[in-house]
């Protein structure tokens, strides 16, 4: 994405939405599927992670570290919808503990995304 | 220092992180409009050979090359 300076972002955190203002306390946090979100002004852009972390420095610089980052706009409501529907069905007949998981990791993210996109 | 937080489901069925996080980033590409959906699918290509040492010497490398589907 690159380096810029806004008024504020406000991350996924495990812990929850996290607002992250010039003079943050250092911090380094895991992120959770879910939106980011970067204030300047008057304009919010809204960027959806999948997961990953930010790592708040000292000196007001935060660096945001995901493996998939996409703008709101690109997500295609239909796609989530069949996969939180297929994801729910895996888990009920999911087995080993793994399955399970994998079955509930796909309804996490799905749910992420649907808030994300109606939210 | 001794355990402080609950452990993450998917740790307590015997995941790894990197493997949580691949999984989400392969969930959230399937996810995608085109044409923003092939691009990302050519971001879940990896490419890379392996070889293994013994006595210190490299045996033969082994190329990986992985589709998106496992």
């Amino acid at each position: 994405m690159g380096l810029a300076g806004v008024d504020m972002v406000i991350v996924p955190a495990t812990t929850g939405q996290m607002g992250v203002l010039p003079g943050h306390v250092a911090t380094i946090a895991e992120l959770k599927p879910g939106v980011l979100s970067v204030h300047e002004g008057n304009e919010t852009t809204k960027y959806f992670v999948s997961s990953g972390f930010v790592f708040i420095h000292a000196n007001s610089f935060a660096d945001i570290i995901a493996v998939e980052a996409v703008p709101l706009d690109q997500i295609d409501a239909n796609l989530v919808q069949k996969g939180l529907v297929e994801f729910t069905q895996k888990l009920s007949s999911a087995t080993t503990d793994l399955e399970k998981a994998e079955a509930q990791i796909g309804i996490d993210v799905h749910s992420a995304l649907n808030s994300a996109l109606t939210g | 220092m001794a355990s402080n937080a609950a452990v993450p489901f998917w740790r307590a069925a015997g995941m790894t992180y990197i493997t949580y996080s691949n999984i989400c980033a392969n969930l959230v590409r399937n996810c995608l409009k085109e044409p923003y959906k092939t691009e990302a699918l050519t971001r879940e290509k990896v490419h890379f050979s392996i070889s293994k040492w013994t006595d210190g010497k490299p045996e033969k490398p082994t190329i990986r090359s992985d589709s998106p589907e496992d």
